[in-house]
């Protein structure tokens, strides 16, 4: 306890001194005139660099030990037994705090689709898992505030209910590799996931450990990239190529951005450095959901289960529900 | 020391956490100096046959004892009654 908030009290301290020492770094220690494009790009990169790591471990963390509470065996249960619409809905707000990897898109798959789960509802679920990403929900709060972030929550899990619900009306259940439904496997429920306060805050600690320790290079690469746009490209540059005036640029950022795979937290240092250069919001959001929700190796894994017709659909159902999402937040905002 | 353990199965689709989970429970089991069988699965025929549903997963003589998360040397010791 004591611990934790000491550490909390540090974590306070250094997020509040990054102002400040991001300008020392740059203009004191490198030397750097202000003003310059190398300048304006480093004290970029060391400001945010720090900043979006520290957030990343706290928002980390909290989900660490949000996500005991939810494990993929509980989710079923509660999802095996309810019935479309509010599956679907259900379905969609679970993914969102179920434990979840592209790498478990599989037997997840199989474990809902077998017990009963209706392939809408796991469609529901298995969109709004990486889509509405907890580490670009913080992220996003922490740089742009809690509009955009709202919004970026807000339509994930829409396209994600209306992608389910679609995939549902379509009966597309003879598109499943017939395998799947032969299984027969019995629930192991073998989560171990703890249960008590001591364990979870272990469980926090350990995620921390796992995830930043993962992506930390993802996460500085974006930053550097975010920090050369920043610094070199002028400030109306992507007004022309990704503002609201061009009506084929939202189109163009959810194909370039459906085989792109990076994780949520490399890509926010570009979302932010782009929408500082006069890309519009909508344009943006569109080209992260694209990357983070809709990935060439996810669909690669999900063809073992799934045949061409239904990984097609699934592909064009969200990349058009992003598609809207883009076009609706540029003509609002 | 427990010797009745049979088979240890490493179950996941590849992934750099599946390969990591399979060197924690190798060398649990080469340093005990057990006599059991550690198989890496990659079929999801099986993993749902288990029941599992997260990966990388671990199952002991074909009970699925943990699941979604990399496991510790120390935990897969006590898993394997060990300690």
């Amino acid at each position: 306890m004591v611990t934790g908030l000491a550490a909390l009290v540090l974590w306070v301290a250094c997020y509040l001194s990054l102002p400040a020492l991001s300008r020392w770094i740059t203009a004191d220690v490198l030397g750097l005139r202000r003003g310059t494009a190398l300048a304006s790009a480093v004290e970029f990169f060391v400001f945010e660099a720090p900043k979006v790591l520290l957030l990343l471990a706290l928002v980390v963390f909290a989900v660490g030990v949000v996500r005991t509470f939810f494990t993929p065996e509980r989710t079923r249960r509660v999802l095996a037994g309810t019935r479309e619409p509010v599956g679907t809905v259900l379905a969609a707000l679970l993914g969102v705090v179920t434990p979840f990897c592209s790498c478990s898109a599989v037997p997840l798959f199989i474990g809902f689709v077998t017990s009963g789960v209706p392939l809408g509802v796991t469609f529901s679920f298995l969109v709004a898992a990486p889509m509405v990403n907890e580490v670009a929900l913080v992220l996003l709060l922490g740089l742009f505030g809690w509009k955009v972030a709202a919004v970026y929550m807000g339509t994930g899990l829409a396209i994600a209910m209306v992608s389910g619900w679609v995939i549902g009306r379509l009966g597309m259940e003879r598109h499943v590799e017939e395998w799947v439904y032969d299984v027969t496997g019995t629930p192991a429920g073998a989560d171990a996931s703890p249960t008590d306060w001591p364990g979870r805050v272990r469980t926090g600690v350990a995620t921390v450990g796992e995830i930043v320790g993962k992506v930390w290079p993802y996460v500085l690469a974006g930053i550097a990239v975010g920090a050369g746009i920043h610094g070199w490209v002028p400030t109306n540059f992507m007004a022309s190529l990704m503002g609201r005036g061009a009506w084929w640029a939202v189109p163009l950022a959810v194909l370039i951005g459906i085989p792109m795979y990076s994780n949520a937290a490399g890509i926010i240092p570009i979302v932010e450095a782009l929408l500082e250069k006069g890309a519009a919001l909508g344009t943006v959001l569109a080209f992260m959901m694209a990357v983070i929700g809709l990935s060439l190796p996810e669909t690669v894994i999900l063809r073992k289960v799934l045949r061409p017709r239904l990984i097609a659909t699934f592909i064009g159902v969200v990349g058009a529900g992003i598609l809207v999402v883009g076009y609706v937040f540029n003509f609002l905002f | 020391m427990e010797d009745n353990v049979k088979t240890v199965e490493i179950l996941g689709s590849g992934c750099a956490r599946c390969e990591e989970t399979y060197r924690v429970v190798r060398h649990v089991v080469e340093e005990a100096g057990l006599a059991c069988e550690v198989v890496k699965v990659e079929s999801y025929q099986r993993m749902a046959q288990l029941g599992v549903m997260a990966t990388p997963a671990v199952a002991i003589d074909g009970g699925v004892v943990l699941a979604g998360r990399v496991p510790k040397a120390e935990e897969i010791r006590q898993l394997l009654g060990l300690r």
